[in-house]
């Protein structure tokens, strides 16, 4: 098991840092890159888990391929998302995202 | 016996396979059909095979479970009467907002129709897979078509807003469910829930405890967000707000019971083992029933400051997660499926009526506040009577289904010796009164701005009364659809289907 470790310490830091940049950063582009971070984080438990885990096979590098699919058309919409926005409000500051509130 | 690719009875997935075809014959015909034209017949078309998927349901309904794709792809009960609800949600989205969308969005009207049959797919292959990479994909196809949705009348600010923030928190809520399957993954070297049951429970005992435990929390925080239950309910209110009435009603009915959908299934098919192994008492039913007790108490006391309906409605749609929760929290108690799925058809009804009436009152009035509501009774008697009764149905007073929904989750709470949290639900229903009856008091005892009549379109009239006959219905006659839920087989979706190889 001492191999894994590093992979799924490595795999955390990501998903952190991903969570902590969704969580504070003001530039919406940056936020989304965030967002892929957190899900690259999951993509390198699979590979890691897929060669090291407790019942190591190619499932898991299988189910990576699936998710980076995912993630890219994720990262399309979310993009494209944001482009309808910028014309609108000519920023990239989510902070000036404010206009829907109770 | 290896089974290939044609062997399956690919028959068992024809309502799938109905909404795909559906679905990509209409993306070519819009491209065909001159720009601007008439997009009526998009339309009709989506709704024929919505209908005709939902036949082809309802037919199967009893055959026993079955598994295609290398035991993938799960058809059983569990799994028809979710696409059921599914495809009757959007059937009468589709057919309620045939004249709004010809409004809100001009440029946009035949991406609206197929991307909300996309959305539905996702939703159905979500209720029926038995694998984590299908479960995730189909997941990430109801989302992703939301997110568009969402933000489909592009060129105003707030409906780009409300996809923005439903990207974000959805694709935040997306990678917590997959870095929670990873670690299942990990332990079991497997994809199928079920044999992942089995490994998990191996890896349980042998000192991989604090790992099964962070798969699941991982997952559910996901789930939770998906659900909109507090305590991550917090784009909730925004997208309902931002995005088209009948896009918000998809996301509230819809896409909500997709996501129970997916809550069960993981927690029954995968996760079950817990409960005989101990932590499931100790700690998982714990935090369901906060996170129950969270979204109730947030929900219902949150809509009571909002003064624009939709917002209002998001926080009632949090308080309702919280109410649907409860069965699974309270586990061991008497009619698990039943009173779900109760409630969720029960929801399915009283909500989509609510969002038609304020779709109808927001596109005569021009916004959707508390106040467009003033004189609803003198400008459309029949639309203050159906929004009134919808609304007493979500506040849950007897002989309503609303009512006999959350009789039955109480049922099932206490049954299963759950009592505090049958005094929350009691307690935050009460106060659900007093917002639900703000819109009827502004409805029947304010006088109207002015006296024109409100006109209701032919097809949001057709869903306004099936919505009143289906709420009444269940909640008059409630036995009928007990004893027809009574009749499903809900304990084949707790096991893998052994029968499936050479038969």
């Amino acid at each position: 098991m001492m191999p894994v470790t590093s992979y799924l310490a490595l795999g955390a830091i990501l998903f952190s840092v991903g969570l902590y940049g969704v969580l504070t950063k003001r530039n919406a582009v940056v936020v989304l890159f965030c967002v892929e971070l957190m899900l690259n984080a999951a993509n390198i438990n699979l590979v890691a888990f897929s060669k090291y885990g407790l019942y190591s096979n190619q499932t898991g590098q299988v189910f990576t391929l699936f998710t980076i699919t995912i993630a890219a058309a994720e990262a399309a919409v979310g993009v494209a998302i944001l482009f309808a926005l910028y014309r609108n409000q000519n920023t990239v500051k989510v902070d000036r995202y404010n206009s829907l509130n109770g | 016996m290896e089974k290939y690719f044609l062997d399956y009875d690919w028959t068992v997935m024809a309502p799938e396979l109905i909404i795909l075809a559906a679905a990509a014959l209409l993306s070519v015909i819009d491209l065909l059909l001159k720009e601007g034209g008439n997009r009526r017949l998009l339309g009709w078309i989506s709704l024929a095979a919505v209908i005709g998927a939902g036949v082809v349901a309802a037919q199967q309904l009893g055959d026993p479970a079955y598994e295609i794709l290398s035991d993938t792809y799960r058809v059983d009960d569990f799994a028809r009467v979710f696409k059921l609800i599914l495809l009757a949600g959007t059937g009468l989205i589709l057919l309620g907002s045939f004249r709004e969308m010809d409004r809100e969005g001009k440029e946009a009207r035949g991406e609206y129709i197929y991307l909300l049959l996309a959305a539905l797919l996702g939703g159905m292959m979500l209720t029926s897979s038995a694998d984590l990479i299908t479960l995730f994909v189909g997941l990430e196809l109801l989302s992703l078509a939301s997110y568009i949705l969402a933000g489909i009348r592009r060129k105003r600010t707030d409906s780009n807003e409300a996809a923005w923030k439903y990207v974000v928190m959805g694709g935040v809520s997306s990678a917590f469910i997959l870095y929670g399957m990873s670690f299942v993954y990990g332990l079991t070297g497997t994809t199928n829930l079920y044999t992942a049951q089995q490994r998990l429970f191996e890896a349980y005992n042998s000192g991989y405890e604090p790992f099964v435990l962070l798969s699941l929390f991982l997952m559910l925080l996901g789930f939770a967000f998906k659900a909109a239950s507090a305590p991550f309910h917090m784009w909730a209110p925004d997208v309902y707000q931002g995005a088209a009435t009948p896009v918000t009603s998809f996301l509230a009915v819809v896409s909500k019971a997709a996501a129970f959908s997916l809550i069960l299934r993981v927690l029954l098919g995968t996760y079950l083992f817990l409960l005989q192994a101990g932590p499931w008492q100790e700690l998982v039913a714990p935090a369901l029933l906060v996170i129950a007790a969270a979204s109730m108490v947030i929900g219902n006391t949150a809509a009571l400051r909002q003064t624009r309906t939709k917002r209002m409605m998001a926080y009632s749609s949090v308080a309702h997660a919280g109410y649907m929760l409860v069965p699974l929290a309270a586990v061991a108690g008497a009619m698990l499926f039943e009173s779900t799925i109760y409630y969720l058809i029960a929801y399915l009804f009283m909500t989509l009526g609510a969002f038609t009436v304020l779709m109808v009152v927001e596109r005569e009035t021009g916004n959707e506040h508390l106040a467009s509501f003033a004189g609803l009774s003198r400008r459309s008697p029949l639309a203050a009577a159906a929004m009134t009764v919808f609304l007493v149905s979500l506040a849950g007073i007897p002989i309503t289904a609303g009512f006999f929904g959350k009789f039955y989750i109480l049922i099932h709470a206490v049954t299963a010796r759950e009592f505090w949290i049958a005094a929350v639900m009691l307690v935050t229903t009460v106060v659900s009164y007093f917002y639900y009856f703000g819109v009827i008091r502004m409805m029947y005892f304010r006088p109207p701005s002015d006296g024109k009549k409100v006109p209701i379109p032919a097809g949001a009239a057709v869903v306004i009364l099936i919505s009143l006959a289906g709420t009444l219905l269940l909640g008059f006659l409630p036995q009928w659809t007990l004893d027809f839920l009574g009749q499903m087989d809900w304990m084949s979706t707790l096991s893998p289907v052994r029968d499936t190889l050479g038969q």
